[in-house]
This record gives C-alpha cells, sequence and structure tokens, in this order.
C-alpha cells in the first residue's frame, strides 16, 4: 500500500459523532476533506451506546447511516488506523505528519467475511465491550464497523497462519510496516472527544476491585442488543440483576479527584438506562443516589419525570463508601443529606455514574493550549465558540469539554462553518495575494 | 528467500522477522491459547449433556465465575455455546451440537 501526501482543504481529527458529522458538513459544501480515526473503525464512542435520550431512539441506527455516508461521500477520505505524529504550521495552513499503523491485512483485498476471526484460535477481551467481551486476535472490530476490514492484534499473535490460510481473498499480510505519511490542510478540526473517570479513580467506591460495580458504558453494552451476554447480567457471576443502583456524581464534582466540573450527561443517561432497565427487567429495583438532579436539555426534565412515574427510586444522598458482602452483592453505604442519617442497603449491581475526562494524550501532537478543566481552551466562547487559540484549528465535541450527543452535533456543525468561512477567506487572500 | 523480481521478501523470512521482533509475546500468546483451550474444553464438557449455570460451571472446573462468565460469553459469540433457559436468576448455557430445536 502506498500513501500519497494529499493536500486538502480540512483535517478532521476524531471519527465519532462529532468529528464524523463536521466532516460530512464541509463534504456536503465542497470541500476536500480527510478524516483521520486512531481505531480500526470510525464511530467513536456513540457506535457502543444502546439508545440516546431523551427520545430513546436506538444509537445505532443514527450513527451507522452516518458512519456510511462517510466513508462512500465523494470529497471525504476516510484514513482508520493512523496516528497523528505532529503538526506544523506551514504555507499558511497545517502540514500534519500520520502514521498508518499496520493492519496486517490488505484493506483493499478483505471483505469483511470475518472467516480469519473464526479460525484463529486466541480469545483477547473486547475494548468495544469494555473488556466484559471478547473477540479473536484477528477480527473485524464490531458488526457495523466502517470499514468492514479485519485487523490483527499482533501483541496477542502467535503467527500460527489460520488466519492466512482460510482467507479466500488472500488478504492476510504478516509483511505490513507502520507507514508515515503526510497531509496538508489548510484548517483543522479537533474532534478527539473524552474518556470515562477511570472506574477505580474513587477507592472508597470498590470500581475496578468489585466486579458487581461497573461502570455506564458497560452497562450501555449490556443494554444493547450487541452485548456481550445478549442480556443484562452481572459480570461478577452472571446473575440476572433484581435490584440496581447508580450512584451519582461518582466522577465529577470532586475534588479529591480533582474534577470538579460537572460533566453534564451523568444524570440524564443514568435515568435513560434505568428506562431502559425497567424495560429488559421489569422486576428489577433500581434507585439512584444523587446529589442534584440536573436535566437542563428540552425534553429532559419531562424524562425524569417518567422515570420517577415508571417506579424509579430516586435517593437523595452522599454514597460514601461500597463494599461487598459474601455473595458478591455491592453494600452500598449512603449519608442521606436532608435527613441527616447514614443508611446502608444491599444491591445486585451497582453502576458509578462516572464523568467525562479529555482523552490522555489526544493533545500531544497538536499541543493546543488547555482549559483549567484540561480539555482544549476556547479562548472566546461566546463570540467564537470552536476556535482554538490557534487561527485555522477548530474544537468540536467533547474534546472542548463535557457535553451531550444533541450538543456535539450542534458543536460539529458550527466548528464546520467556522472552519468553512476560515477556508473561503483564505482563499480569498491567496487570490488577492 | 526474497523474491528477486520486485525485492518483496518471502513469507518465510517475513515470518521469521517478526518471531524476532515478536518472540516475547508470541511465547506469552502461545501459554496463553494452551490456558484458554483447557478452559473452553472443561467447560464444554461440561454442559454437553445438561444446561448448567456459571456458578455451576464454575463450581465445577474450580475456577472463579468471573472469569467463567467471560468465557462462556466469548463461545457464546462464536456460536459453541448457547443459552437454554433460566435457573432461578441464572441463565443457563449448553453446548451448541446438544441443543434441541
Amino acid at each position: 500500500m502506498s500513501l500519497d501526501n494529499l493536500h486538502v482543504d480540512a483535517l478532521v481529527v476524531g471519527g465519532g459523532i462529532a468529528g464524523m458529522q463536521s466532516a460530512l458538513d464541509l463534504g456536503d459544501q465542497g470541500f476536500q476533506v480527510a478524516l483521520v480515526e486512531c481505531e480500526p473503525s470510525i464511530g467513536g464512542k456513540m457506535i457502543t451506546l444502546s439508545k440516546v435520550f431523551p427520545t430513546l431512539d436506538c444509537c445505532s441506527c443514527i450513527t451507522t447511516p452516518k458512519m456510511s455516508a462517510v466513508a462512500h461521500h465523494p470529497n471525504i477520505k476516510l484514513f482508520t488506523y493512523c496516528d497523528v505524529q505532529s503538526v506544523q504550521e506551514a504555507d499558511g495552513g497545517y502540514r500534519v505528519n500520520l502514521v498508518q499503523k499496520p493492519r496486517y491485512v490488505d484493506a483493499s483485498k478483505c471483505t469483511g467475511c470475518r472467516e480469519c476471526e473464526y479460525a484463529c484460535p486466541i480469545t483477547v477481551p473486547s475494548p468495544f465491550d469494555r473488556g466484559l467481551g471478547a473477540y479473536r486476535t484477528i477480527r473485524v472490530p464490531f458488526s457495523t464497523a466502517v470499514p468492514q476490514v479485519a485487523v490483527l492484534d499482533m501483541d496477542y499473535c502467535i503467527l500460527c497462519g489460520k488466519c492466512e490460510k482460510v482467507c479466500a481473498a488472500k488478504a492476510v499480510d504478516f509483511n505490513q510496516q507502520p507507514e508515515p505519511f503526510e497531509i496538508q490542510a489548510s484548517t483543522l478540526v479537533v474532534a478527539s472527544g473524552f474518556e470515562l473517570t477511570p472506574l477505580g479513580a474513587k477507592k472508597e467506591y470498590g470500581g475496578g476491585k468489585l466486579r458487581n460495580v461497573i461502570d455506564p458504558l458497560m452497562m450501555e453494552r449490556f443494554l444493547a442488543p450487541t452485548g456481550p451476554y445478549g442480556r443484562v447480567l452481572r459480570p461478577g457471576d452472571g446473575k440476572e440483576p433484581t435490584s440496581i443502583a447508580y450512584v451519582q456524581c461518582a466522577g465529577s464534582r470532586d475534588t479529591t479527584l480533582g474534577i470538579e466540573y460537572c460533566s453534564r450527561v451523568c444524570c440524564m443517561y443514568a435515568i435513560k438506562q434505568a428506562m431502559l432497565i425497567s424495560g429488559a427487567l421489569p422486576l428489577a429495583e433500581i434507585t439512584i443516589y444523587y446529589m442534584d438532579i440536573r436535566t437542563f436539555g428540552k425534553g429532559y426534565e419531562q424524562f425524569y419525570q417518567n422515570a420517577q412515574a415508571m417506579g424509579v427510586e430516586f435517593i437523595r444522598g452522599k454514597v460514601a463508601s461500597i463494599r461487598e458482602d459474601d455473595d458478591q452483592n455491592p453494600v452500598v453505604k449512603v449519608e442521606l443529606t436532608e435527613e441527616g442519617r447514614t443508611i446502608e442497603r444491599t444491591h445486585d449491581l451497582v453502576v458509578l455514574s462516572l464523568g467525562m475526562v479529555p482523552v490522555p494524550g489526544s493533545n500531544t501532537a497538536l499541543n493546543l493550549p488547555l482549559g483549567s478543566d484540561k480539555f482544549i481552551a476556547i479562548p472566546a466562547p461566546n463570540a467564537s465558540p470552536c476556535a482554538t487559540a490557534h487561527p485555522g484549528i477548530f474544537v468540536t465535541g467533547a474534546a472542548m469539554g463535557p457535553m451531550d450527543i444533541v450538543d456535539s452535533i450542534v458543536t460539529a456543525s458550527s466548528a464546520a462553518a467556522a472552519a468553512s468561512a476560515y477556508i473561503r477567506e483564505h482563499k480569498k487572500e491567496a487570490v488577492y495575494a | 528467500m526474497s523474491d528477486q523480481k520486485n525485492g518483496t521478501p518471502s513469507r518465510g523470512e517475513v515470518l521469521k522477522r517478526l518471531r524476532e521482533a515478536h518472540g516475547t509475546t508470541v511465547e506469552r500468546s502461545q501459554a496463553m491459547m494452551k490456558e484458554q483451550k483447557q478452559m473452553q474444553n472443561a467447560i464444554c464438557q461440561f454442559i454437553r449433556e445438561t444446561p448448567k449455570t456459571v456458578p455451576e460451571i464454575a463450581a465445577e472446573i474450580g475456577r472463579p465465575t468471573h472469569e467463567v462468565l467471560w468465557f462462556v460469553a466469548a463461545l457464546r459469540k462464536y456460536g459453541i455455546v448457547v443459552e437454554a433457559g433460566m435457573c432461578g436468576d441464572y441463565p443457563l448455557y449448553q453446548r451448541a451440537k446438544e441443543v434441541q430445536v
């Protein structure tokens, strides 16, 4: 494979919902766009979710058509499994150095038939399922991945050659090497997304140690039809839970974690998951321990009231600690703030409503100034909500701070509009120069 | 031997180079594969005749329940194991070809 050095109008970094929306908006306006994603497929966090709030629409049904539109757009060139190495100002734009990581599979030949995956003898934890599900050392990342091309993880490969033998397209290519290439772009749109606060960040909650204390993206996978167990089970022993608790503000609004901000989505995703669990497990008791419920968006307050009407129990209090009893049940110790007393309650499964933090290392190559929350700084948030401190570099989605899917899409279109204006201005200057 | 016409290394040369570069991970993964096969065989053997829950399988083969669940989920994904009803709050799992349709 040979990667020609490209000249594009805009380079979008990150193939989640925000990056895809920005790329599509720019591509639709006739600009040449390169979209770079570090994972083997685009789709980001959103493709792993079950349903969106407050409409409870299927996430996959929204995301998959956008993934497909990006892949087939005549003005968008898609680069998956690529890392951005460095960004330099050059010729009035930006020179971006990237590396195509080896898939050990020829993307032009692979048909995505998954025969290699079935033949591979090594099973490894799947990050798509937050480690609770499995896939093989060579695999198509997930069923709706774009591109539908297998990727081999050399860290677990025993070089047995079984994948090579079963591949009718002769696509397995052990000779691939990391391949550096360069893209020149007039403008950059950064859509590098977010990570959750680490599950084990708050030691007293036992996350990462107690098997039945999980993060919200794990619950998303349980609720998704393609989830690791095909139903909601607790990961400690495969029991169908009859009592599930949510601990709000488990990774936000907490000075001990250095995360003082509200992550803005935790109340809504907890309420959404509670409603979906009520549908999947009608007999389950669901409790949400909260400090404040923040349902600020359009239709969100009604959503909260619907959850109350469905029987979801909301208890105002601060969870002090979680321990495990002899049957692997998490025991939650809660300080009831309005009553001034402490209680202990036992549940089958506890979900920590973790907050949003920047992706570690996502700004290393870009080296953009950061705000006090460590997300990419926006110097003039009211006048130019997507402009970074560098002219011609725009930011969108959760790379600029915690936000939900609706706001990510709004900022993605906003960043695309700002980038479009910048490119046009830039071209006008070039003509008159 | 290299392909003299276009300078592309032969398959043997490529694999040799990869084995040298990834010797430690290949060795570790081979040990992991051996362990996985033992575990998968033990699970499949126990649920060949009668469907069992994860705690029952774990008790039989002497491994932690969370580990057994992970293997059962992997076997289910690749069609080797299927769900076969419930026993209380626990799903039952059975070796796929033994299930009566």
